[in-house]
């Protein structure tokens, strides 16, 4: 399947916790095609998080094996340019403002000039947050500072966005802009998605809906 | 600019917000330690170079001596005139007397001066402080001040001087009576030893005192500023005639232990200071530290986004390199500061101590002096901006070791 970003066979990952041996994934098999949406349900600790971090290569796992099939870029530009990532407690960098936060993730691959300013700008704008470009995360709300969080991991435009819990930290209103600003834009850039939520009605506004229990993988 | 370095200087010093409280530690400790070398170091050269300055003021540059006496001085003092660089020779003769005045005997060090040339070579005028060198022939003396003061002599007063020679002159049968000499003035060079015992005599009297005839025990040069007294010296070597048995030596060669004995007090000084600049980093390394463990989760966001952990490392070690320079910078300005108003702290010192008298007695200075060299300005920079550096690599380690996972869970 040549539209296929994203793979993942047969994924198992083990914790230690103390003298336990915590079995977090089983046998976890995925595939992610060029701008599909996905979303990823479960409980606490059923090892959606862990899941995501293996398919973002923060993490390698004991057996089975991660593929991005969606680029042939290499080193730092491949992860750049291949995806972007959104928490759910945001992690700006406090000591930067809103523009400065989404031009962060150009200076990783390369350097700064006024076209990547203009990019990140017009960026800002399309999340909304054109008049707080200068504002610090401080003097931002929790619905901006996440808007400044998908601004920057989409202005490198990745192939693939994996979202753990955006709106984990939003009231419900602001929640429910913040996932329809992240659907809206992954579909005009043809970005795919991958949503870990605990809220089902975010879960059903993507494409496939699977489900997290201990450390397997259902399709709904 | 590398994101790594921009961070560093963002982290540091932010935009729009107040200067960060652990960052003004950091950089006031570094600080303190710069200006505390800086004044230490120029007030230590200052006094080195007025020492320095002293002995080329009381020797010349470069001194010619033989191994017994100088029975020609004028002849080899026509050939060392010639030697390119010298601007002026002089001879002299030395030896220790006896000096009485009131039944009080002393036995300084007796220092004979061609006044037709000592002025070429040594500025006496600049250290008369009572009376005139004018007034110096043979039958006068001009006496070191802590010697006038301990015999109770002053100028007009006549004092006996004998030399060695009267013994001699007793072995066989003949007398040789002190010679009778008035004070003509008082001299003070601010070097204890020499301020303590020397009385100074026409080179006639004291080829007289010590049966010398017209032969000296060697010749004082000046050269010209911009040369070095040790290549004048080898070339002065060069010229002289075997027959003199005469050799020449800079003023630095004739001191070289003295001069030994001022550069290790200085080096002990830079190395016991700079540890001031060692407990500074420390500092700094404990507030990269506090750093580290704050910004966990950002450190795991910085992987997220693809930076390597060299990459976070240099991040950290920037800033310890921005906290030296910022540092620095600071204590020089602090520094030099300082040194330009020091005068008037010392005079205010000395003012609410009542000390001021016994300053210029003690240290012949009613100022402090204060020379840095170029190569202690670099010595004091280099260093500390390395050690600074230096303390942001162990935060740098703990950064670059995060696993981005960890820290991004982190709570």
């Amino acid at each position: 399947m040549s539209d296929v970003i994203l793979e993942a066979f047969g994924v198992h990952k083990t914790y230690l916790s103390g003298d336990r041996r915590l079995e977090v994934l089983r046998d976890v098999s995925l595939t992610v095609a060029r701008g599909e949406s996905v979303s990823i349900r479960g409980e606490s600790g059923s090892g959606k998080s862990t899941l995501l971090h293996l398919l973002a290569g923060l993490d390698r796992p004991d057996s089975g094996e991660v593929r991005w099939t969606g680029t042939s870029d290499t080193g730092t530009e491949r992860r750049a340019k291949f995806l972007g990532m959104v928490f759910q407690s945001f992690y700006l960098i406090p000591e930067l403002n809103a523009l400065e936060n989404v031009l962060m993730a150009i200076r990783m691959t390369g350097s700064i000039g006024t076209a990547e300013c203009d990019r990140a700008r017009s960026m800002l704008a399309r999340v909304c947050l054109a008049d707080r470009a200068h504002h610090l995360p401080a003097h931002l709300s929790g619905g901006e500072r996440q808007r400044v969080a998908v601004a920057r991991a989409l202005i490198n435009s990745p192939q693939l966005l994996l979202a753990d819990e955006p709106t984990g930290n939003l009231d419900e209103k602001t929640g429910d802009a913040v996932i329809g600003l992240l659907l809206e834009l992954c579909a005009e850039t043809k970005t795919a998605l991958v949503l870990v939520t605990h809220n089902a009605a975010y879960a059903a506004k993507t494409g496939r809906v699977l489900f997290m229990r201990d450390g397997v993988l259902h399709t709904v | 600019m590398p994101w790594y370095l921009y961070l560093a200087l963002k982290q540091l010093f932010p935009t729009g917000k107040r200067f960060p409280f652990f960052t003004a530690i950091s950089v006031l400790g570094v600080a303190l330690g710069v200006a505390l070398l800086i004044v230490s170091i120029s007030v230590m050269g200052g006094f080195g170079r007025e020492i320095r300055r002293m002995i080329v003021d009381t020797q010349g540059d470069v001194q010619i001596r033989s191994g017994g006496l100088i029975n020609d001085p004028k002849a080899l003092m026509g050939i060392v005139a010639k030697v390119p660089g010298v601007l002026g020779v002089t001879p002299f003769a030395e030896g220790v007397g006896m000096l009485e005045y009131n039944r009080k005997p002393v036995f300084p060090a007796i220092q004979g001066v061609d006044l037709n040339h000592v002025n070429d070579v040594i500025p006496l005028n600049r250290y008369i402080r009572v009376g005139s060198l004018d007034a110096l022939d043979d039958d006068t003396v001009i006496l070191s001040s802590q010697l006038a003061y301990s015999i109770g002599a002053q100028v007009g007063d006549k004092v006996q001087i004998s030399s060695p020679l009267l013994i001699e002159k007793l072995k066989n049968d003949e007398v040789f009576l002190p010679r009778e000499l008035t004070v003509a003035g008082i001299f003070e060079i601010g070097h204890q030893q020499l301020d303590s015992n020397t009385v100074i005599v026409t080179l006639r009297r004291m080829q007289d005192l010590y049966g010398l005839g017209g032969a000296v025990h060697g010749l004082d040069v000046r050269i010209a500023a911009n040369l070095d007294p040790d290549d004048v010296a080898r070339r002065i070597n060069a010229v002289l005639p075997p027959s003199a048995n005469a050799a020449a030596r800079s003023w630095m060669e004739l001191n070289q232990d003295f001069l030994f004995v001022l550069q290790l007090e200085k080096n002990l000084i830079f190395i016991l200071l700079l540890f001031i600049v060692v407990v500074a980093a420390f500092s700094v390394t404990s507030s990269l530290l506090i750093a580290v463990v704050r910004k966990t989760r950002e450190i795991g966001l910085l992987g997220a986004l693809g930076g390597r952990p060299r990459e976070v490392a240099l991040c950290f070690c920037f800033q310890g390199l921005l906290i030296g320079v910022s540092g620095t910078l600071s204590g020089l300005a602090l520094g030099f500061g300082f040194l330009a108003c020091r005068n008037d702290v010392l005079h205010l010192f000395t003012r609410l101590t009542g000390s001021q008298e016994a300053l210029v007695r003690f240290y012949q200075f009613s100022n402090v002096p204060a020379y840095l060299s170029t190569g202690d300005l670099a010595l004091i920079v280099v260093s500390t901006i390395v050690i600074s550096t230096l303390a942001g690599i162990l935060p740098a380690w703990r950064a670059a070791r995060l696993n981005p996972v960890e820290a991004l869970r982190n709570e």
